[in-house]
């Protein structure tokens, strides 16, 4: 017994030790060669996708090697990020989104850019760029998905508004996701914030009279309990508007002519994602070509099939399945930025203690 | 006092320093990680968070969550380890193989498997969770325990019945003693598992199940409240450290050692065994049959296309980077999970036997294990933070995804290995010595055939930790080099029919992978 | 109660399948049989059938007319020493002899005071403290014996019970155990490959026999 502490100690200083060594590294190594071939490592969260011959074509003109590191989800990737402010793990990083990047700012988590493709951007997301700090790259509305089908063969009508779902005529039909645990779930938290203000929680207790059910994420509850997913017996759930244009793109064999899920246009709440190069980098010059490269036609348009959220510029044509069955939502909730940042810690603690979680 | 501790003078030489393995590979994946994490984090006014109410009570109700998966999942793998590590019968080799597989199913495939069969009987809460906690918890409970019970020769307990004691009393009385200490190492691992559950937690459990781990994921993810994610992950290493320490302390007594003798049984055991056989079955294979309906099933009734698509196109997304190609990530995570194995006994090994030797003791034994206390996110962040970045990126040699999962099994391989060991007959090295031997030739002779059965139930555990883990592979993979859980997590992260069935083949294909590893390991170990 | 020995009338042992031809045998109280024959000939198979560890395939087995084929290894009253002394290692010499008498349902000072007198009867006096790790090889044999003895059996198997130890203890524990079958005047079977100390345990107390295999 009395040598735990003596070995405890000896670790911890061992550790310390190499610790120093590695950061007291840092001046000895290698420069990069400005004429070399250059690496840009782009961190993004684990939905990030896009087509590889568009990936090789940019690495191919601009002769940068582009390496693409995950940060794990979102949130852990913003965390990453922020706890490496000023000596980051990566050049750029892509997939901030507004509900996390008051926070990034805060910290100095980038250097500001200004990419002159910035003009291209849709006109309400272009003075979202905080100061020119970070540029938008797409944004999606997480919305109420209704299965259809069900509706349907049940020969109710379906609800069209966040109200319709506190109706007893929708009584236990509904699955929500955490918002503590879940992105989509918090969004949806934020939509009715922005549509009740301080009587959002009324508006929740409501919904818990009606039976919501709160499912730990996303994917619990689309294919767990919504009735279109794997056979719950949930014809309502929180997902995106793109979901029903990407269960036409991944279905099997044949792909049918209509999803048979839509999307309630009321309620959503608009997600941007950000990219933004990361301070500290030692490749700015590259960096903000990747930058360019994101904001590029050719990335914006391989977005949509690739992610299932639209792109950030005003001047790109929409797949078909984007034009014929992803909701195009004209009124999204959304909140202010900085808002979100203050609140959000409060808005999960009063949103525990109605719903008992 | 019977144990048998075998003294320094008697062991060679190299044993004198066989700490420094694992003391070098705990400090390089564990201790720099925390220290450079904690070196962001933590200041001074650190500590007045520890007066927030809040990681106490969730700490209060993990613990009670806990201690019931504990229990549950002793209840069931007990009668498992017994009759999969000590009877003979046909198809043995696989059965033990299969146990393993509800430790390696990601958590979001059980969590829905288990609520396809029982969600709505149950529904969310406290009872489910353990459920599936006892659930993926049984191959800790059959290898560790099952490993020392194969040591233990089955005349004591004969012996016991001639001398008038019915079954149950020979084994209260004579095999449970033996078996104490490995039935408190599986117990605190268990528990560990289940008070530090993440998936499982989020998915089934309610407001009265929660863990740290889901704390800390909320306070570093969503509110980027870094100080309380600290107090909430020392609060978690501290009662996690807490109750390994009371493993490390459960003494051993020793028992002769006979491996590889199976017990043929007869009449009322041949009875019970197929009863225990049948119920494994039957428990393991329920969730795994529910993910083979999944993944020949579409819309519009059964379907070999999710399987055509794994096998046939180069990427499940044809032209994108999605996903990348399943198969690739098959070998990835093969690969990864050899690697694991072979690091993991290795050091874990060493960690043992330094344990043995008695100079290093049960501190070090506790220092090896707390990777179990530290959670995927402290770990990830940890290590993004230290070789994530100039000076030190080591992302790009593919190696922190297989060192971090090794270092996530080297406490379950000392776990299984130390009871074992140190109940291992200590006079065999004395006769040995007497007959000439060399200490080290001595040393082999009493340890080497335990050493190996151990390493091999160690190391089929471990390859099975890579094969099954997910939280720290979705910190450190890189983009290209996703393992098959990150496959599955990033299907099930998207709409659409294609998703879901492919997703319940890649888990179909992890189950036969860990299945067909693990009894390659196994029968690699028992060959002589 | 009638001491008439143990009994065996077409006795069918094996695994499922016949591993011999039925054995019908009587072995009387006080007297050694011993059974010798090559390794993997049935030998131990006989042994742990008679025990009640393996079910017999058909035919009786009787002890002192108690006809015990189908009672479970702990009614039958019949102890067994192997070629390991197979001593609890969680307990101390003592409380290792006094197991059996724990199970008889003596409290723990009669057992343990039981046992101090069989260690003394096979000449361990005062060795009732220590670890059953510290005994020597043949001390340990005879602890084996005395916990053997502790629990009163009607009949006793030694499964081969000298083959690990070195020839002058090999003889002087012979002596002991014609002495202790005598003294408790119970029939006991001796199985040893060793044609030799087959016919010293059978002819070393009158009425003994020898059974080739």
């Amino acid at each position: 017994m009395k040598r735990i502490p003596t070995v405890t100690v000896a670790l911890i200083a061992t550790s310390m030790f190499v610790l120093a060594a590695c950061s007291s590294d840092s001046p000895s190594s290698e420069e990069t060669a400005a004429s070399g071939p250059v690496t840009v490592q782009l961190l993004t969260h684990d939905s990030f996708a896009l087509s590889e011959d568009v990936i090789a074509d940019f690495e191919a003109s601009s002769g940068i090697t582009l390496e693409v590191v995950s940060g794990g989800d979102a949130g852990s990737m913003v965390a990453g990020a922020i706890l490496a402010a000023g000596a980051p793990t990566a050049d750029v990083m892509f997939g901030v989104d507004n509900t996390l990047v008051t926070r990034t700012l805060d910290e100095g988590v980038f250097e500001p850019y200004t990419s002159p493709e910035s003009s291209a951007l849709r006109p309400e997301l272009a003075d979202q760029t905080f100061e020119g700090r970070v540029t938008p790259i797409d944004f999606g509305d997480v919305c109420i998905n209704i299965d259809d089908t069900w509706f349907a063969a049940e020969g109710i009508a379906a609800p069209t508004t966040l109200e319709d779902l506190a109706n007893p005529t929708y009584k236990d039909l509904l699955v929500v996701q955490d918002p503590g645990t879940s992105s989509p779930g918090l969004a949806f938290l934020l939509s009715t914030v922005s549509r009740y203000g301080d009587a959002w929680p009324d508006y929740w207790q409501r919904l818990r009279d009606n039976g919501v059910k709160v499912s730990g994420s996303w994917s619990d509850a689309y294919y767990g309990d919504f009735t279109f997913g794997g056979g719950g017996d949930r014809p309502i759930v929180v997902s995106y508007a793109t979901s029903p244009p990407a269960e036409i793109v991944y279905a099997e064999g044949e792909p049918p002519a209509r999803p048979s899920t839509s999307v309630m246009t009321d309620g959503c709440y608009r997600q941007i994602e950000y990219a933004g190069i990361l301070a500290g980098t030692d490749q700015p010059a590259a960096a903000q070509q990747v930058i360019d490269w994101l904001l590029s036609p050719e990335v914006q348009a391989d977005i949509p099939l690739n992610m299932f959220v639209f792109p950030a510029r005003q001047d790109i044509p929409l797949p078909a399945v984007f034009t014929e069955f992803a909701a195009q939502v004209d009124s999204a909730e959304q909140l202010p930025a900085e808002f979100v940042a203050e609140n959000v810690g409060d808005l999960l603690a009063k949103w525990g203690s109605v719903m008992g979680r | 006092m019977t144990i048998t501790t075998p003294t320094l003078h008697r062991s060679p030489g190299w044993l004198r320093w066989a700490w420094l393995v694992p003391a070098v590979f705990l400090v390089i994946f564990l201790g720099v990680p925390l220290v450079s994490l904690a070196a962001q984090i933590v200041s001074p006014d650190t500590i007045s968070y520890f007066t927030d109410p809040l990681p106490w009570r969730v700490a209060g109700l993990a613990t009670g969550q806990a201690l019931l998966s504990t229990a549950l999942a002793l209840l069931l793998g007990l009668p498992m380890a017994n009759v999969l590590t000590r009877y003979r019968f046909p198809g043995r080799r696989w059965a033990l193989a299969l146990a393993t597989v509800p430790f390696v199913l990601p958590t979001v495939v059980v969590a829905l498997a288990f609520r396809a069969l029982l969600g709505a009987s149950l529904g969310s809460g406290l009872a489910i969770v353990v459920l599936a906690h006892a659930y993926l918890n049984l191959a800790v409970v059959v290898r560790i325990v099952g490993a020392r019970w194969a040591t233990i020769d089955p005349r004591f307990e004969t012996v016991a019945r001639t001398l008038r004691a019915d079954r149950l009393t020979a084994f209260r009385t004579v095999t449970l003693p033996a078996l104490a200490p490995a039935i408190a190492s599986a117990a605190a691992i268990v528990f560990v598992f289940s008070f530090t559950s993440l998936g499982i937690v989020l998915l089934l459990g309610d407001a009265n199940t929660r863990t740290l781990e889901s704390l800390v994921l909320r306070q570093t993810s969503v509110l980027l409240d870094f100080q309380g994610a600290a107090i909430s992950a020392a609060i978690q290493a501290m009662v996690v450290g807490s109750v390994l320490l009371w493993a490390a302390r459960q003494r051993s007594s020793g028992g002769t050692f006979r491996g590889g003798h199976l017990i043929r049984p007869d009449g009322f055991a041949r009875i019970v065994v197929g009863i225990v056989i049948a119920l494994t079955l039957l428990i393991v294979l329920a969730p795994v049959a529910a993910l083979v309906w999944s993944s020949l099933r579409s819309s519009s009734g059964w379907t070999l296309s999710w399987w055509s698509s794994v096998f046939g196109a180069q990427t499940i997304d044809a032209g994108s980077t999605r996903i990348g190609s399943p198969l690739a990530a098959m070998g990835r995570s093969l690969a990864y999970a050899l690697l694991t194995g072979i690091v993991a006994a290795i050091v874990g090994g060493m960690a043992a036997v330094s344990v043995l030797s008695g100079r290093i003791g049960r501190a070090f034994a506790l220092a090896t294990a707390l990777p179990l206390g530290i959670s995927a996110a402290t770990l990830g962040l940890g290590t993004l933070l230290a070789y994530g970045r100039e000076p030190l990126d080591l992302r790009a040699t593919g190696m922190l995804v297989p060192m971090a999962h090794a270092l996530i099994a080297v406490p379950l391989v000392v776990a299984v290995a130390t009871p074992t060991l140190r109940a291992a007959d200590s006079r065999l090295v004395t006769v040995a010595a007497t007959l000439r031997a060399r200490p080290s030739r001595a040393w082999w002779t009493a340890y080497g055939p335990i050493l190996r059965t151990v390493m091999v139930a160690a190391g089929g555990l471990a390859c099975a930790v890579s094969l099954g883990e997910f939280g720290a592979a979705s910190f450190l993979a890189r983009a290209d080099g996703l393992t098959v859980p990150l496959v599955i997590a990033r299907l099930l992260g998207r709409p659409g029919e294609a998703s879901f069935g492919v997703a319940a083949v890649m888990a179909v294909i992890l189950v036969v992978m860990t299945t067909a590893l693990v009894a390659a390991v196994d029968k690699g170990g028992r060959r002589s | 109660m009638t001491h008439t020995g143990l009994t065996v009338n077409d006795l069918v042992i094996g695994y499922g399948v016949p591993l011999h031809t039925a054995f019908t045998f009587a072995v009387s109280p006080g007297t050694v049989m011993a059974i010798v024959g090559p390794s993997g000939c049935g030998k131990s198979t006989l042994l742990s059938t008679l025990a009640g560890v393996t079910p017999a395939l058909a035919g009786q087995v009787t002890i002192d007319g108690r006809d015990i084929t189908t009672l479970p290894t702990h009614e039958r009253r019949i102890a067994m020493v192997f070629q390991e002394p197979l001593l609890f290692p969680h307990l101390n010499v003592r409380d290792n002899v006094a197991y059996g008498q724990r199970r008889m349902g003596k409290s723990r000072v009669q057992a343990r005071q039981e046992a101090d007198r069989l260690l003394a009867w096979v000449g361990l006096e005062g060795l009732g403290e220590r670890a059953v790790a510290q005994l020597s090889g043949g001390q340990a044999q005879r602890v084996s014996l005395a916990r053997a003895l502790a629990a009163e059996p009607d009949a006793l198997l030694l499964d081969e019970p000298f083959s690990a130890l070195d020839a002058p203890l090999r003889s002087r524990l012979a002596n002991d155990v014609l002495a202790i079958v005598a003294g408790a005047t119970i029939p006991a079977i001796h199985v040893t490959h060793d044609p030799e100390e087959a016919a010293t345990m059978a002819h070393g107390n009158p009425g003994g026999s020898i059974l080739s295999m």
